[in-house]
C-alpha cells in the first residue's frame, strides 16, 4: 500500500550497514559458522561498529576456548543490538553460543574491496584478526519489507541486499567450515551471505 | 512508488547525500549551495564527493569563482551530478554546475556523532571545502517516487535530519547566505539536512 505521505509517519530505530554470513556443513544441518557485521550510522546508543562471530553456535563455548564473540567500539550500542535486534531473531536466541559471548574492544575496523565483485569487511579485536569476504555478489535489489516479513516482526525495513555466493569467514588465517545455504526473503530465493547496505529499521506508527 | 517488498526497479547508487543551500533573503535566488556524497554502491564503484557552489549564478569555475567538485572516483561523479545533481531543483539550471571546475580529492574525513553536529571536509590541491551541519532533529524516513523524487526520475529511500544552522567554507571563507525554510512534503524544514542510508532506484519499465 502507497504511504499516504513520502515521509514515514513511523520512528527510525537505527540506520546503517548489516552485512552477514551464516554457514552450513550440511544443508539440514545446524549453522557451523555465523558473521553479523553492523556499521551504524545513527541509534538511540549512538554510533558505532560492531561484529557477532560464532565459530561454534552450537556450544557455550566462551573466548578463547571458543570464537563466540561481540566485538564492539561502543559496548552500549552492543548491548542495544543484542537486545533489541540480535535476540528478538528467533534463529540467533534459540543459538547456545548467545548466551555465553565475550564482549571484546574493536581496535581497527575498515572495508576492502568493490560491492560490485568482491567485498571485505576487517575487524581487528585484541588477538583476533577477522576478515569476512562476500564473493560472487549479485545484482542490488531495493527491499521494503512490511514487519511481518521480517525476523523480528516488530520493525518496517528499508534496506539494499547484494548476495553472495561465495562468502569466507576467516579468524586469524583460519577459514571457518561450511557453505551458504538457500534462503527466502521477501518471495525472492537468495543466499545466507548478504550485503545491506543502507538499511533503516523504523518502528510502525 | 507502489509499496512492494522487493523494488523491480535496477538499483542506482546507495550512500548518504546531505546538503546545505544557503540563501541572503528568504525569497532571493541560492547564494551558496554544497551537497555531499558517500556512495557505497554503483554502477561506477564506490567514493566520496563534494559539489559546492559558492558563485551559482557564475559561469566559471574555482580559483576565479568558489564553484567547483570534490571527489574521490570522477567517473562515479559524472555520472551523478548528469543524472541526479543537474536534475535537483535547487541545482537545476545553474551556470555555476556547468562552469565548475572538478579537482581530485587528496584526503577526506567526516566528523560528529549525527545526533548534534556532522561535518565534511575534502582537500584537493589549492582546495578546501567543509561543509557543516549543527542543531540537528529527529530522523525520519522518506521514501518517494518519480512524482515526488527531487529527480523527476527515481524511487528514492532515505532518513533524513533536519539542522537548523549550517555553514559552507571554501579554504576557510565562507559562503554567504543563511539556512532558511522551506516545505518539504507538507512538513516546514531547513534547507540544510542530512540525508543518509539512501538508495535511488531506476523504476521497472512497467511500473506505475
Amino acid at each position: 500500500m502507497p504511504l499516504a505521505s513520502p515521509i514515514h509517519p513511523g520512528q527510525v530505530v537505527w540506520t546503517g550497514e548489516n552485512p552477514g554470513i551464516l554457514l552450513k556443513e550440511d544443508p539440514d544441518g545446524p549453522f557451523s559458522a555465523i558473521a553479523l557485521f553492523f556499521r551504524i550510522y545513527l541509534s538511540p546508543a549512538g554510533r558505532g561498529t560492531v561484529l557477532l562471530l560464532l565459530d561454534s553456535p552450537e556450544q557455550r563455548r566462551q573466548y578463547p576456548d571458543g570464537c563466540n564473540v561481540l566485538l564492539h567500539n561502543n559496548k552500549g550500542l552492543a548491548d542495544y543490538l543484542l537486545d533489541s535486534f540480535i535476540l528478538k531473531l528467533p534463529a540467533f536466541a534459540a543459538l547456545p553460543a548467545c548466551e555465553s559471548l565475550s564482549l571484546i574492544g574493536i581496535d581497527e575496523s575498515y572495508p576492502e574491496g568493490d560491492p560490485r565483485s568482491c567485498y571485505s569487511e576487517i575487524v581487528k579485536a585484541g588477538s583476533l584478526d577477522i576478515r569476512l569476504t562476500w564473493d560472487g555478489l549479485g545484482t542490488p535489489t531495493a527491499l521494503e519489507l512490511p514487519a511481518e516479513l521480517t525476523g523480528g516482526k516488530e520493525n518496517e525495513l528499508y534496506t539494499l541486499l547484494i548476495e553472495s555466493t561465495k562468502p569466507a569467514i576467516q579468524v586469524n588465517g583460519r577459514q571457518l567450515p561450511g557453505n551458504p545455504v538457500e534462503r527466502v526473503q521477501a518471495d525472492i530465493k537468495t543466499t545466507t551471505a548478504f550485503l545491506y547496505f543502507s538499511e533503516t529499521w523504523i518502528r510502525p506508527a | 512508488m507502489a509499496r512492494v517488498p522487493v523494488n523491480p526497479g535496477t538499483v542506482a547508487w546507495a550512500g548518504d547525500n546531505p546538503g546545505i543551500y544557503l540563501r541572503e533573503t528568504p525569497d532571493g535566488p541560492w547564494t551558496g549551495l554544497g551537497i555531499f556524497f558517500r556512495v557505497l554502491y554503483s554502477a561506477y564503484g564506490q567514493g566520496s564527493a563534494m559539489v559546492i557552489l559558492g558563485d551559482p549564478g557564475e559561469a566559471s569555475g574555482f580559483p576565479n569563482s568558489r564553484n567547483v567538485c570534490l571527489s574521490t572516483n570522477q567517473e562515479m561523479m559524472r555520472y551523478l551530478v548528469d543524472d541526479f545533481v543537474r536534475r535537483f531543483p535547487s541545482f537545476r539550471d545553474q551556470p555555476g554546475l556547468e562552469s565548475m571546475t572538478w579537482l581530485d580529492v587528496a584526503s577526506h574525513a567526516s566528523q560528529g556523532n549525527m545526533t548534534d553536529t556532522w561535518s565534511e571536509t575534502m582537500h584537493a590541491t589549492g582546495c578546501t571545502a567543509h561543509m557543516r551541519w549543527t542543531e540537528l532533529g529527529s530522523p525520519f524516513a522518506v521514501e518517494v517516487g518519480p512524482k515526488d523524487c527531487a529527480t523527476g526520475a527515481h524511487d528514492m529511500y532515505s532518513v533524513f535530519m533536519e539542522a537548523q544552522s549550517a555553514s559552507i567554507t571554501l579554504n576557510g571563507a565562507p559562503l554567504s547566505g543563511q539556512v532558511c525554510e522551506r516545505l518539504f512534503f507538507g512538513r516546514k524544514m531547513s534547507t540544510a539536512f542530512m540525508a543518509v542510508s539512501e538508495t535511488w532506484v531506476i523504476p521497472a519499465p512497467d511500473e506505475g
